[in-house]
């Protein structure tokens, strides 16, 4: 069904209004398997919206999204379908507080993968031991710090082993000492080679891991380039401004 | 909490007799003297052979009192749980549903309610089921009960016992209070939550049960438990139909014998005792949550 020359990530014509905001106008972009895409712009632009499109998390007026060959509709089967292959990690973490944190890897293995508990289990522990924190397998979360929850959240969405992962601000919420750990975790990831989608504007990040980088500016796409054409030439006025202000803190 | 003086790291302040002393007199006083009070009732009423008697009339009434309260609880549970869900449906026919009977049944006075239960809605529905024409086949080859046992099955004889007549109208009433409290507790978990749950692929109901329910029932915990102490109260309003509890019980002894102060009496320190030590309860849930919630 999918041919290999084919983007994983398909978006067409992709538009979405809130009330009298557009969050998206008319965005157009394909994904590559493998590829590691960081989005930036500024607040309100539309990157969290574009996010949570590909996984349904909100619903398109016009225009249309593949993932993976399958495009998204309005059937349930189809919304699950999308949402297994795909995984979010939140700026908020997430995490279920009623859970232990190997329990919040466990709990979509089971029920949505069908999982045994103990191949949930095993499954859980290594990636807990991949995120770096074996040792919290038992905690609750809320005693963890932000970055050991960020990572326990990473390891969960990595259980149901999905082709995409997407990030939105991981690490805003974090303590500047924390920001490390989620990033080493993340470009780990990256060099596994699973498809990324990342709004972020950690530049360190950006340059080191993604192939490219895309700038969002009131819904719109308005470029679509490498970390080394970022900052060499950018081309929208937009752009140089908004650099300027993150690159000046 | 008053500002303690002392290093924290004092052992000393694990015994300050005078903090721990201060504490109950401030904030327990009311119990302990509800108990002194208890007592002398208590050393009343066994030294009175009226009190004796009186007691001994309504003592039988505490189980049909305590049967009716779970009874109805654990409906009202059910249907409170299962109607907060229809209140926050994006279905408009569940929604609009949902809400009619949430607003119907706290908008009747619970008197009201039971009376319509016990003399419009049950003999209603036993004349509706009476007058099914093959009823009697069915309930001979479908079910298998013998031909002679017919005519004394509960329908038949129009025997449904007040207490299950007046428990569905407690189960309904409490179950429209209980979908309110059910409803701001599943409100009160961040959206977060089913957003990260249905980002792993549950499905809307998963999500709900394994996610969002857990965590909103811990949350109105106290508030249902309150809900059981006004129903328990409420029981009371039974009376009205014969129901033999504690309230009927007494009122039945008290006009015959002309004895309303013992019996009064004898009923509120039953009341009273049932629903303080659920209160206490009460409390100690809540402090629990609290002290959980801390050590999050
Ligand atoms: N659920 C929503 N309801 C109303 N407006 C929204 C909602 N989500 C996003 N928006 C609006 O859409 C625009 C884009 O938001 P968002 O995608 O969150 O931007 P970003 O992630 O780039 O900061 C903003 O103006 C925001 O206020
Ligand atoms: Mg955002």
């Amino acid at each position: 069904m999918t041919e290999p020359k084919q983007p994983i990530i398909q978006i067409r014509n992709a538009s979405k209004r809130f009330r009298n905001v557009l969050a998206l106008n008319n965005v157009n972009l394909d994904i590559h398997a493998g590829q590691v895409v960081v989005i930036i712009g500024p607040s309100g632009s539309g990157k969290s919206t574009l996010l949570r499109c590909i996984n349904r998390l909100e619903v398109l007026d016009e225009g249309d999204i593949w993932v993976d060959g399958m495009q998204l509709d309005h059937s349930a089967t189809n919304i699950n379908r999308i949402r297994e292959e795909v995984g979010m990690v939140f700026q908020q973490f997430n995490l279920f507080p009623n859970l232990t944190v190997l329990q919040n890897v466990m709990l979509a293995q089971q029920i949505v993968r069908k999982r045994s508990k103990d191949a949930a289990e095993r499954t859980a522990r290594g990636l807990l031991e991949k995120v770096g924190i074996p040792e919290k397998a038992d905690v609750f979360p809320p005693k963890l710090s932000g970055g050991q929850q960020q990572r326990v959240a990473i390891a969960r969405a990595l259980a149901m082993n999905p082709k995409i992962m997407l990030f939105d601000e991981p690490t805003s919420a974090l303590d500047p000492e924390m920001i490390k750990e989620v990033l080493d975790v993340m470009l780990d990831l990256a060099k596994e080679g699973i498809t990324m989608v990342v709004v972020t504007h950690e530049m360190g990040f950006a340059r080191a891991a993604a192939n490219r980088i895309i700038f969002m500016d009131q819904g719109e796409k308005l470029e679509d380039t490498t970390p080394e054409g970022l900052f060499e030439s950018p081309e929208s006025q937009r752009l140089q401004q908004f650099l300027s202000k993150i690159l000046s803190h | 909490m008053s500002i303690s003086s002392q290093d924290p790291s004092s052992p000393r302040q694990f015994i300050d007799v005078r903090k721990f002393t201060t504490q109950i007199v401030r904030h327990r006083s009311w119990f302990v003297s509800f108990i002194v009070l208890d007592i002398l009732v208590v050393m009343a009423i066994t030294s009175d052979p009226i009190l004796i008697e009186t007691w001994n009339y309504i003592v039988p009434g505490i189980a049909v009192t305590i049967q009716i309260a779970i009874v109805s609880f654990i409906l009202a549970t059910i249907v409170g749980l299962v109607t907060a869900l229809g209140r926050i449906s994006s279905n408009s026919l569940i929604y609009n549903s949902s809400t009619l009977y949430v607003e119907l049944f706290r908008g009747l006075p619970l008197l009201v309610i039971i009376l319509i239960f016990s003399f419009v809605i049950t003999p209603a529905l036993i004349d509706f089921v009476t007058t099914i024409p093959f009823l009697d086949d069915l309930l001979q080859h479908l079910v298998g009960i013998p031909e002679d046992r017919i005519a004394t099955t509960l329908l038949r004889t129009r025997d449904i016992e007040e207490t299950t007549r007046i428990i569905f109208a407690f189960a309904l009433t409490y179950g429209a209070f209980m979908s309110e409290v059910f409803r701001a507790g599943i409100e009160s978990i961040g959206r977060g939550q089913m957003e990260a749950a249905r980002s792993l692929g549950m499905t809307y109901t998963q999500a709900m049960r394994y996610v969002i329910l857990p965590q909103a029932v811990r949350n109105v915990l106290p508030a249902m438990a309150n809900n059981f102490v006004l129903l328990l109260k409420d029981t009371s309003l039974a009376s009205v139909v014969a129901v033999p509890e504690i309230s009927h019980l007494t009122r039945q002894y008290s006009s015959n014998r002309f004895r309303y102060p013992q019996g009064l009496l004898i009923l509120s320190f039953i009341y009273a005792n049932l629903t303080i030590i659920m209160s206490m309860g009460v409390y100690w849930l809540e402090s629990r949550l609290k002290t959980d919630k801390r050590e999050d």
